[in-house]
């Protein structure tokens, strides 16, 4: 009885084996696509090695498509138009993809396997996106959930981007977390300040990310992070400016500040900022030195909820509260809103501002959510 | 499959905690104590919704629902499911707390998912398990009318 077990074992054993060894002698014939070639914007021709991700294929050659969900097809940020090559549309990207975009052949980079050769669209934007060593040279708490990271660049030394665009940070492999991932965090810092950048990076409850930069990251430590990206910057116009955040949407919101300061503008901007108790609240003194260096400028905080023993004389409510009372005081046809901050706030304001008369086409925020 | 339940590959704990068992044990054994107690995984999906889509109105501050206070974080990102299943949920985390019981439930959006789809409630001693018996404790408000069918 126990010699037919072990023959039993011995035969599947011997048989799994073999199939491994079949499986990986099929890759390499049968999954070897040879050397594609990627054609974009019918211009520049790349030499790769089939087999991987387009999106990998790309960020192998320094071409970096924005990506926050470590080409799992998840985030949706890689999107880019394949006009030859891509093959059928998986059901992993189709979830992802609006039929118009399917109708333009838009396609997610990082679930387009490159097996032949493709010819793709991309924007000429993306050929400034590249990937930085950074030193982290400042970790301090800004509030009990939100750290203030500043880096200073040492591969390349400098960055160039608009006021409101955002970077992608990678991890490193920590405790529990072998993966690493990258994610999206708007630059905070003036963008005349080129040899350093600030993020503001709240901690996300079980984020691989967040975690890692709340409590293993450390002064001195080297990281990699891409950039810079993003459609978020301040627009021509003459009517006033209304920004809104809450939380680590502040980011952006100071590098925009930073930007009006530097130009002198002399627009009227008014700044909701939303927070649940005083706790909650930061960068008060930044934004009142902001209050002296832009004209017309003025800082509007508003407590949700003031913890009992808060002190507090200011705006009371849901951030939409004196959104909504001051839209309904002005003149809003050629108002630009400029929000940042959890989707829940930004629906709600986006809401107000529609009701009050600021169209969504004059709403500016970063669909990174 | 188990691997994408693991820490460091959906979120930063994984959904099993410490529960050794496979991860369809796990789910017979609660919907044995769901159909001891008289309800379905659907059910439940649909209290839990109904919180967080009570708790949103208040931008992350508290708000009184029936007898429980509730709590609604929203970030910016979404997680794909576990199971492989095509579709992202949004990072949202509830926290529902009954000042009576001094006790609190908390659980995402993929929680509700997970739930509902897969009847997966969450390894023991996960970040987000919830006990099926606790959340009807907890959440014992008379709201069926109001209840919905997303998730």
């Amino acid at each position: 009885m126990m010699d037919e077990i072990i023959l039993t074992v011995a035969v599947l054993g011997g048989i799994n084996a073999v199939l491994s060894v079949i499986l990986v002698i099929a890759e390499r014939f049968f999954a070897n696509y040879g050397e594609c070639t990627i054609t974009i914007n019918q211009d520049k021709t790349l030499k790769v090695t089939g087999g991987s991700s387009l999106l990998s294929a790309l960020n192998s050659q320094k071409i970096f498509l924005p990506s926050a969900c470590g080409g799992r097809g998840t985030c949706a940020y890689c999107k880019c138009k394949i006009t030859e090559g891509a093959g059928t549309v998986l059901p992993t990207e189709s979830a992802l993809l609006s039929q118009q975009e399917l109708q333009d052949r838009v396609r997610l980079a990082c679930q387009v396997k490159v097996k032949s050769d493709l010819s793709i669209q991309i924007s000429e934007a993306l050929f400034q996106i590249k990937e930085f060593e950074a030193e982290v040279v400042l970790l301090k708490d800004l509030t009990y959930d939100i750290k203030l990271l500043r880096l200073h660049l040492l591969r390349p030394e400098e960055i160039h981007f608009t006021p409101g665009q955002y970077i992608q940070l990678q991890n490193k492999p920590y405790p529990k977390v072998r993966e690493i991932v990258s994610r999206a965090y708007s630059i905070a810092s003036p963008n005349d300040e080129t040899k350093n950048i600030d993020l503001m990076i709240r901690l996300v409850p079980e984020g691989i990310c967040t975690t890692w930069v709340h409590h293993h990251l450390q002064e001195g430590e080297r990281v990699i992070f891409t950039g810079p990206m993003g459609n978020f910057y301040l627009r021509e116009g003459t009517g006033e400016i209304i920004m809104v955040a809450g939380g680590s949407g502040m980011a952006p919101m100071v590098s925009l500040l930073s930007e009006l300061a530097r130009i002198k503008s002399q627009r009227k901007i008014t700044y909701f900022f939303g927070a649940v108790s005083k706790k909650d609240l930061f960068y008060v003194e930044e934004m009142n030195r902001f209050e002296k260096e832009i004209p017309h400028f003025t800082f509007v905080p508003a407590l949700s909820q003031p913890d009992p023993d808060d002190v507090w004389d200011g705006e009371r409510g849901l951030i939409t509260t004196p959104l909504d009372a001051y839209l309904k005081k002005m003149d809003t046809p050629k108002a630009q809103g400029y929000l940042c901050g959890s989707p829940g706030m930004l629906n709600a304001c986006i809401k107000t501002m529609n009701n009050n008369g600021i169209t969504s086409d004059r709403i500016f925020y970063d669909p990174f959510a | 499959m188990q691997t994408h339940f693991g820490p460091g590959r959906i979120s930063k704990d994984g959904f099993l905690g410490e529960d050794s068992r496979h991860i369809h044990d796990i789910i017979q054994e609660d919907q044995r104590i769901l159909s001891s107690l008289g309800w379905t995984s659907e059910r439940i999906a649909d209290r839990l919704q109904f919180f967080i889509d009570e708790g949103k109105k208040g931008l992350e501050g508290k708000v009184s629902v029936g007898k429980c206070i509730v709590c609604v974080r929203w970030d910016r990102g979404m997680v794909p499911c576990p199971f492989n299943e095509p579709g992202l949920h949004p990072k949202i985390v509830a926290t529902v707390f009954s000042p009576a019981q001094k006790r609190e439930i908390r659980y995402s959006q993929l929680s509700v998912h997970l739930i509902r789809r897969h009847s997966f409630f969450g390894g023991k001693g996960s970040v987000f398990r919830l006990e099926p018996k606790t959340v009807l404790e907890i959440t014992d408000i008379r709201f069926e009318s109001n209840e919905r069918k997303s998730g």
